[in-house]
């Protein structure tokens, strides 16, 4: 009789403790379904809101336009130094008062520099376009990244050096003994200082195309 | 007995089913994390070292062009022959731009810590792009309109009447041509930067 009493008491503290660990499982089930929903819902709306490929192809857009337009101006500027030319009405025999962009190694250097500017901003659209086209896609985007970070200082060096040649031009230095020549060549000195404001622009394009590209690159998570 | 026996069977499955998939999701993400991290903090450390260099190559054209007069030997009482960077509008506007060009690049440093320590944070590496690219073309500016005119000063012009002075100053040309130089040893370095800065920001 003892020993039955001791058997029926064991037995009916084991479901005690079982009743606990099956609540347990089911809490931890609970508690892991509704997270997974939730970032699932989240995400949906994140893309709805952000859609990346969009803003991006936008970004590309105003990229291939600032794009064609520093190509027209770097173009310009090269143009117009090297059809500023300007001869006096009075010369010699022997002597001929000339004046013309060959006169000046930096103003040839500004010529070259800005052609080969606006040739690589030409060469340089249809990667634009590839951009555009795929406006999540990096190697493109980094590649004109790279080009235009090139191209922009080359073009500032041929527009600095020529601002300071044409600077001396029309004022002239005392110290050195540079004496002024715009005086008599006034249309040359105004067609120098059109090309140098039109390089310039193309400069500061260059530039909003490295920090447009940049911006671009970006990481959207 | 048979009973017992299936309450406890339960509860075992289901819990290791549960422990075995959040290990999963914590190390994939662990992975991911400490990949991208190297690469860029490694590419933040090389900013840095970049952005040294480029103090010293831009307060050294700075210094050196500041420091370039010379006084000729000979003087009569009315008239001394004397060369310096402020003689020349364009060397003054070098002294500034590389003074300035310096001076930005030591304030840049805690920012390019920051990338080091937070490397893939896009805010501070963006803000530093766009910084180093306003700054690089000052730099190029002056250099590039100090070095016309140095060459200008070594090789004169006929066409314009202009004469070479460096035969009489050849150290003040000494010092400027190295100057200028040195200056665009600082454009070379922030080239590099805004590519480094590109190429940290793309998209992985």
């Amino acid at each position: 009789m003892d020993i039955e009493k001791a058997g029926s008491r064991r037995e009916e503290e084991e479901p005690i403790v079982q009743r606990p660990k099956l609540d347990k499982g089911k809490g931890k089930a609970h508690v892991f379904a509704p997270p997974m929903n939730y970032n699932r819902i989240m995400d949906k709306h994140k893309q709805e809101k952000m859609s990346p490929a969009g803003w991006k192809r936008g970004v590309a857009i105003f990229d291939f336009v600032l794009r064609l337009i520093a190509a027209i101006t770097a173009m310009a500027a090269a143009a117009k130094m090297a059809t500023t030319e300007e001869t006096l009405p009075f010369f010699t025999q022997f002597l001929q008062f000339q004046a013309d962009y060959t006169d000046l190694p930096t103003m040839s250097s500004f010529v070259i520099v800005n052609s080969i500017v606006g040739g690589y901003l030409t060469l340089s659209l249809p990667f634009s376009i590839v951009c555009i086209l795929r406006p999540l896609a990096v190697p493109p985007r980094l590649f004109l990244i790279l080009c235009d970070t090139v191209m922009m200082g080359l073009t500032l060096m041929a527009a600095s050096a020529s601002a300071a040649i044409v600077y001396l031009a029309h004022n002239g230095n005392s110290s050195s003994n540079w004496l002024p020549v715009c005086q008599q060549f006034g249309d040359f000195c105004q067609g120098t200082s059109g090309a140098v404001v039109a390089s310039f622009i193309a400069a500061t394009l260059l530039m909003f195309l490295v920090i447009l590209s940049a911006f671009a690159l970006k990481r959207t998570t | 007995m048979k009973n017992e026996s299936t309450f406890i069977d339960v509860p075992a499955e289901s819990s290791s089913a549960m422990k075995g998939k959040a290990p999963l999701i914590g190390v994939a993400r662990d992975h991911t994390t400490s990949g991208s991290g190297g690469y860029n903090r490694g590419l933040a450390i090389f900013d840095f070292l970049l952005r040294l260099a480029a103090i010293v190559a831009a307060l050294a054209a700075a210094a050196t062009m500041g420091t370039s007069d010379e006084t000729l030997p000979f003087f009569t009482q009315f008239l001394q022959f004397e060369a310096s960077y402020d003689d020349l509008p364009t060397f003054q506007f070098f002294v500034i731009a590389m003074a300035l060009v310096g001076g930005y690049l030591v304030l840049s440093l805690p920012i390019s810590v920051v990338t080091i320590l937070r490397p893939l944070a896009t805010a501070p590496r963006l803000l530093l792009l766009v910084l180093d690219t306003g700054v690089l073309a000052l730099n190029t500016a002056a250099a590039s309109s100090a070095a016309a005119i140095s060459y200008l000063a070594h090789s004169g012009n006929q066409n314009t009447n202009w004469l070479p002075i460096c035969q009489q100053f050849g150290d003040f040309c000494q010092k400027s041509s190295g100057a200028v130089v040195s200056a665009f040893v600082s454009v070379v370095f922030f080239t590099i930067l805004v590519v480094i800065s590109g190429v940290a920001l793309k998209r992985h």
